[in-house]
């Protein structure tokens, strides 16, 4: 089995919060790994250890079977790991096409290192994630479901490898969702590995090949969507209320 | 402004600098060195407040040791002015790299405090230096005469923008933007945030030493009260925010347009001349917080509307 990332026992405490507990999964390369789980379960922050915005407690992080866990966030980007924030983070003085330009500047190893090839570049995400006839403005003035499509656009000009995308479809409509989930699997497609955090339970479903349920840090449930759907302790946890 | 016409432009200021002692006064010409090294200091805080975010109020310590560098060469071991200029760049640099590291974790207000201690600590230092004249200073021996000073400070301003020109197009800039527009977004796309901000500190110790150097043989005179002065470091502040942070000609265009101020202030109204040059700081805040080089750009489309919607945007 070829395993492009590999948690194991991956622990994260803030001063006496657990936030993570002891977390082992593995995600196969050209995979789609949904992650879901009620507020506050930890996805946020197992993200964030992943992509190195947080540094463990306790655990191991393997990509492509080597440990990253000590790594800089920046070194993980360069080798191949973009994220995309739930609470977003543009760049709000630069234009929409210079967001993504950034992204193709720097980002995994072999990204562009000119300016002009840059930009050629991010045209092409901001059209791919159809975003382009906003190339020129500013990135704060861009709306919401427009934001989502930059956080986007900007992770995937780093030509990752793996992508870790937080709740991109929140706040959407019905057809802004159907749209980016089409944009996720064209991605994939593109041989690319994905971790989804996501609340739309529909997406989540017809989008993942596997779930992961996290709830208080621990995971609780794991494997084809519709097993873990009907998972007792998952619907307990997480949808409890609505399917009761 | 279209780009090629803002280089034909700035050219064009270049050659009249340049032309200046054939024609104006000793005081012109006098006037022209202060104008065009405080233009360089504006320009090169303009690379770590303006590009990189970080308002460092350290960089008079690096004008400061680029002064010393020279003084101490040329009064203590009697080496040509081009060594002092190089001893005062060597030690800004590893000033730089030292001090970088840990205070260039901080952000905001608390990076601008820090720096701010840093010139008190090397006033502190320097005048227990023996080498550098304690606190009486250095004398330093009689220089060739204005027109040399001039064209040394033109073109160290030339370079300075230059680099500045370079910052703006390319890779390394981009990655100073982004850590100015939000850092740990930055990180997370691949750049390396901490070397990038000493390296931007460490080049604007670089241009700010070689202004501090020219002025100090210019003046030939140097303690430490006038080499590490936190004034001067506000004043390239005001200069750099006037023209505007983060654009290619802004803050040279504010130190000239500033020193020209104070200086017919100065020489008009003697006593009143700081109160209405902190009224002409203030009206320009509030009118257009984004600098001259904004005005030049977005006037045309917005017209006298450009003011207006600057106090609305930018209200407390």
């Amino acid at each position: 089995m070829d395993n492009i990332l590999e948690v194991r026992n991956l622990t994260k405490r803030f001063h006496g919060l657990l936030a993570i507990d002891r977390i082992t999964f593995a995600l196969e390369r050209n995979q789609i790994l949904g992650l879901i789980g009620p507020n506050g379960a930890g996805k946020t922050t197992l993200v964030s250890l992943v992509s190195g915005t947080l540094q463990p407690t306790e655990g191991s992080v393997l990509f492509e079977g080597k440990p990253i866990h000590r790594l800089a966030g920046f070194r993980r980007a360069l080798l191949g790991i973009a994220r995309t924030f739930q609470v977003m983070r543009p760049f709000p003085g630069l234009t929409v096409l210079d967001n993504v330009a950034v992204g193709a500047l720097f980002g995994a190893a072999g990204s562009t290192r000119q300016l002009a090839a840059a930009r050629e570049d991010a045209n092409r995400w901001l059209h791919f994630v159809g975003l382009d006839h906003r190339a020129r403005q500013r990135a704060d003035a861009l709306g919401g479901p427009d934001r989502k499509r930059l956080e986007l656009a900007k992770a995937l000009a780093m030509r990752p490898k793996l992508l870790l995308l937080d709740e991109v479809m929140a706040g959407l409509n019905p057809v802004e969702i159907e749209e980016v989930i089409t944009v996720i699997k064209k991605v994939r497609d593109q041989g690319i590995s994905i971790v989804v955090i996501e609340h739309v339970m529909k997406a989540i479903q017809s989008l993942s090949d596997r779930l992961l349920v996290l709830h208080h840090g621990e995971k609780i449930a794991e494997g084809k969507p519709e097993e873990v759907l009907r998972n007792d302790q998952v619907i307990a946890a997480y949808l409890g209320s609505k399917r009761r | 402004m279209k780009p090629a016409l803002k280089f034909i432009f700035a050219a064009l200021v270049v050659g009249g600098f340049a032309t200046v002692p054939s024609w104006g006064s000793a005081v012109l010409v006098q006037f022209g060195i202060n104008a065009l090294i405080l233009a360089t200091l504006a320009q090169s805080w303009n690379i770590i407040g303006g590009y990189t975010g970080y308002p460092s109020f350290g960089n008079s310590v690096f004008y400061g040791l680029g002064g010393y560098g020279v003084a101490i060469a040329l009064v203590q071991y009697q080496l040509p002015f081009a060594v002092g200029l190089i001893l005062g760049v060597v030690l800004a640099v590893l000033f730089a790299f030292l001090l970088g590291l840990p205070v260039l974790r901080l952000r905001g207000h608390y990076f601008a405090i820090a720096t701010l201690g840093l010139t008190e600590v090397m006033t502190a230092i320097v005048s227990n230096l023996e080498i550098a004249g304690r606190n009486v200073g250095l004398i330093l021996p009689l220089a060739k005469g204005d027109t040399l000073f001039l064209e040394l400070s033109l073109a160290l301003l030339v370079v300075t923008t230059l680099a500045v020109a370079w910052i703006s197009r390319s890779r390394f800039g981009f990655g100073l933007i982004a850590i100015r527009e939000n850092e740990v977004a930055a990180a997370v796309m691949g750049v390396n945030t901490t070397l990038y901000k000493i390296l931007a500190f460490a080049l604007c110790a670089v241009f700010s030493a070689l202004a501090g150097g020219i002025h100090a043989y210019w003046i030939t005179y140097l303690d430490p009260g006038s080499a590490f002065d936190v004034s001067l470091n506000v004043r390239m502040i005001i200069m750099a925010v006037f023209g505007g942070p983060g654009t290619i000609f802004g803050p040279a265009l504010g130190a000239f347009a500033l020193a020209a101020i104070s200086e017919i202030l100065a020489s008009k109204i003697t006593s009143l001349a700081s109160i209405f040059f902190g009224v002409v700081i203030v009206v320009a805040i509030i009118f257009m917080p984004r600098g001259v080089a904004d005005l030049a750009q977005n006037f045309r489309r917005f017209g006298w509307r450009y003011f207006q919607e600057n106090i609305k945007a930018h209200r407390v």
